[in-house]
């Protein structure tokens, strides 16, 4: 990423490019204003509101609707940014800026890390793919999915063999979702499997996972079903969402129809305690009927 | 995937006995990488019965054994074994339902009709499921609006209001179009109902059996019929007389009503401009129809027509008896189907309390069930629930359940929960865990019910994911 001063003199270099070297001085001056605003905000932000806790779903912007009810409960049914109104051919002002907003949450969700207190919270050791940054794991969805040799030993060390289900944590695009989600979802699948008298193995968590590391996990713990609670591309209707990737004995280059799926994982998609229930039926009906992906008929 | 189970729904009315078969489809409309969503998507009446006049072996008792010819008679037509048949209802209507032997021949039916084939419990749920069954709900949801429906029948009207969909409000009285009977042949009149009779005392109207009646004086009473029925829903100042015909409880009226729909078999007559033999059924019907047509609830309500007129109820009974709960659930063990549970329902404030008091109102209202000193009904609690309740909520929830509920699971092998939003299966899974595994747990979530309510639970369908639901609604009585 670009920091602000580098920024700053590529405007600079272009603009004396342009012969517009006046424009120079402006622009410090312009920082100036900048800063001294930003001096000013921090004294009056306590007033402001977070824009991005309007609830969508419950705004509409058209002045004076011919059906306000109608309009409601079309919105009620999806997050998409419809009854928004415009300012001329574009959009307003509240609406431009809640877009703006809504990315900003998606980009922190992708480039922020999972909190060490969530980890030792959840009393999850970590291990890291062969990634060794945000920007190698962006990059690099190659290195995204395999271990050094190093880290699979921290596995074979720390974890319970051949467990009947093995699950662990990975961040994937979205720490925020696991910080969301985690502290709900994991006890209720725990508790889940205890209902169907399954043995799950020792959790843990993957620093820098793309989905088909979990075939590694497989292997190496010698689960029957691996499941990976892995945070999902962020949108702009959220950033928290999870998903559960399943597949029972998965092999490294396996084809990606093995896997089962449980998407959408947020509090505006499936509540994360209900998804951990039902996530605990799916791995119980994948140990019954030894198959997962396309071969589970549910 | 689709599935589909068949229902049946069978209308034992004053005057008239029908059948239809529908079938209900099932579907999962969610996409294949998310969480289930079975939902009802599709309702088909794939058969008819005639209509028969209700089998009567004197003016307060059925012939039971002819209902049963009738019903079995017209299994075989449609070509269906008692055994496909995988819900539906059976309503015993209006007068007939106080009928001496109502009980028996439920009995009978229950036996014959199918596993999961109930029996109705009272007008209200009647009124809803013919409002149902016309299409006023959906007219209310397709609108956006509210409906009132008025089941005008040959013993009794059913009124319910539907507001976007849901039920608001009903009520029922004892105005029916077969409340005066002639003899075709001498016009004496052979029948008028006990509460009819004193109407038209009061009024010096001379109707009576074994006498003539003038037509004049018939058609006072329908008018007068026709005003009780404009006092139930506030067009004018109630008497006396309203809270005799009245059966339920009266509307509440705390809304404003955008369209009324007529169903029954009064309906068509309301509906139909032609002229007709006034006495072409030998009773009162069609004169009661003219009277509604000149009421004021013609003038000062926009009236359109529903779907379904004549067969409201039974349509009512066939296609809309039936709901399924919400696709993630819990149940340990089929001990379905269960029948005639009783609610307790726990308001959104006491959801609220803390965990002491919330435990003391459930354990003060499963009081309510106690047979005598010792023993209890078999109860099932239900709650709003939360929308993204954490993990550690769910488990003070649970906690307080079973506490409060301690009586019934020492007396019972059962706990039975009722969730409104989506978190059946991991408070299930949480019961289950906290009971240690020593009672059987069925938490079901997506079901509105309320105190007063009951519940038929059957066999799950679409893989086990849902379970059809049969809220018998006697709410609006209490």
């Amino acid at each position: 990423m670009i920091s602000e001063k580098e920024l700053k003199s590529v405007i600079e270099q272009v603009l004396e490019e342009l012969g517009m070297a006046s424009e120079k001085n402006k622009l410090n001056n312009s920082q100036d204003l900048a800063s001294q605003k930003d001096e000013e905000s921090q004294v009056s932000d306590e007033g402001l509101l977070d824009i991005t806790e309007v609830d969508l779903k419950k705004q509409v912007l058209v002045p004076d609707p011919e059906n306000l009810e109608g309009l409601l409960k079309i919105k009620e049914t999806t997050p998409a940014r419809i009854g928004v109104w415009r300012a001329g051919p574009r959009y307003k002002t509240e609406t431009l800026l809640r877009f703006r907003a809504d990315h900003a949450v998606a980009m922190d969700a992708v480039f922020t890390d999972v909190s060490e207190e969530l980890l030792s919270e959840m009393d999850l050791f970590s291990i890291q793919t062969m990634c060794n940054n945000k920007d190698e794991y962006l990059t690099r969805p190659d290195l995204g999915r395999k271990f050094g040799e190093e880290a699979l030993q921290v596995v074979k060390n720390s974890c319970v063999k051949n467990p009947q289900v093995q699950i662990y944590v990975s961040d994937g695009l979205s720490s925020t979702a696991i910080d969301a989600n985690i502290r709900d979802i994991l006890p209720a699948i725990m508790q889940g499997l205890e209902g169907y008298g399954v043995k799950a193995g020792t959790p843990f968590f993957v620093k820098y996972g793309r989905v088909p590391a979990m075939d590694v996990i497989s292997e190496t713990t010698g689960a029957e079903v691996t499941c990976v609670l892995i945070g999902e591309r962020p949108g702009l209707a959220t950033g928290e969402s999870m998903s559960a990737y399943m597949a029972y004995k998965a092999t490294v280059n396996m084809p990606e129809a093995r896997r089962t799926v449980v998407s959408n994982i947020h509090k505006g998609g499936t509540a994360a305690v209900e998804a951990g229930a039902h996530i605990a039926h799916v791995l119980k009906q994948m140990l019954d009927k030894k198959a997962s992906g396309l071969d589970l008929k549910m | 995937m689709r599935e589909s189970i068949l229902s049946v729904g069978i209308d034992i009315g004053t005057s008239t006995t029908q059948l239809i078969f529908s079938r209900i489809i099932l579907e999962n409309k969610a996409s294949g990488a998310s969480v289930p969503r079975i939902q009802i998507v599709g309702k088909e009446i794939i058969y008819r019965s005639r209509i028969y006049f209700t089998p009567l072996l004197s003016q307060s008792e059925i012939d039971t054994d002819g209902v049963m010819r009738i019903i079995k008679q017209e299994y075989k037509s449609a070509g269906l074994l008692p055994e496909e048949i995988g819900t539906g209802a059976v309503i015993i209507t209006g007068e007939t339902a106080r009928k001496e032997n109502a009980a028996q021949l439920l009995q009978k039916l229950s036996g014959f009709a199918g596993d999961f084939v109930v029996a109705t419990a009272g007008p209200d749920l009647e009124a809803i499921l013919a409002g149902k069954g016309a299409g006023a709900e959906q007219i209310s949801k397709d609108k956006n609006c509210t409906v009132m429906n008025l089941d005008i029948g040959g013993g009794t009207t059913n009124i319910a209001v539907f507001n976007n969909g849901e039920v608001i409000d009903t009520t029922c009285l004892d105005i029916g179009g077969r409340l005066i009977r002639f003899n075709r042949h001498t016009g004496k009149t052979d029948y008028v109902s006990p509460k009819i009779k004193k109407l038209a005392d009061e009024m010096e109207l001379n109707i009576g059996s074994d006498r003539k009646a003038e037509i004049t004086h018939l058609k006072t009473i329908t008018r007068r019929m026709s005003a009780i029925l404009e006092e139930a829903v506030g067009l004018r100042e109630k008497t006396p007389e309203f809270r005799m015909i009245l059966t339920t409880r009266e509307l509440r009226r705390n809304y404003s009503v955008d369209f009324v729909t007529f169903s029954g078999g009064v309906a068509d007559y309301i509906y139909d401009k032609n002229e007709y033999d006034l006495f072409r059924y030998g009773d009162i019907g069609i004169l009661l129809a003219q009277a509604v047509k000149e009421s004021r609830l013609m003038t000062m309500f926009t009236i359109t027509k529903p779907l379904e007129t004549l067969n409201a109820t039974v349509v009512g009974a066939g296609s809309y008896s039936m709901e399924i709960s919400g696709s993630t659930i819990t149940f340990t063990q089929d001990v379905f189907p269960l029948k005639n549970i009783p609610i307790i329902k726990m308001t959104p404030s006491e959801e609220q309390l803390d965990g002491g008091s919330f435990v003391g109102k459930i354990r003060e209202k499963v009081r309510w069930f106690y047979l005598d000193d010792k023993s209890v009904q078999l109860v099932a609690i239900a709650i709003k629930g939360i929308e993204n309740p954490t993990f550690l909520r769910v488990r003070q929830i649970a906690e307080r359940i079973i506490s409060g509920m301690e009586v019934i699971t020492q007396q019972h092998p059962l706990l039975i929960v009722v969730v409104e939003h989506d978190m059946a299966k991991v408070l299930g899974q949480t019961l289950y865990r906290l009971l240690e595994y020593k009672k059987e747990v069925v938490c079901i979530d997506d079901i509105k019910v309320d105190n007063g309510d009951y519940i038929d639970i059957g066999k799950p369908l679409a893989n086990n994911r849902v379970v059809p639901v049969v809220v018998k609604t006697l709410v609006f009585n209490s």
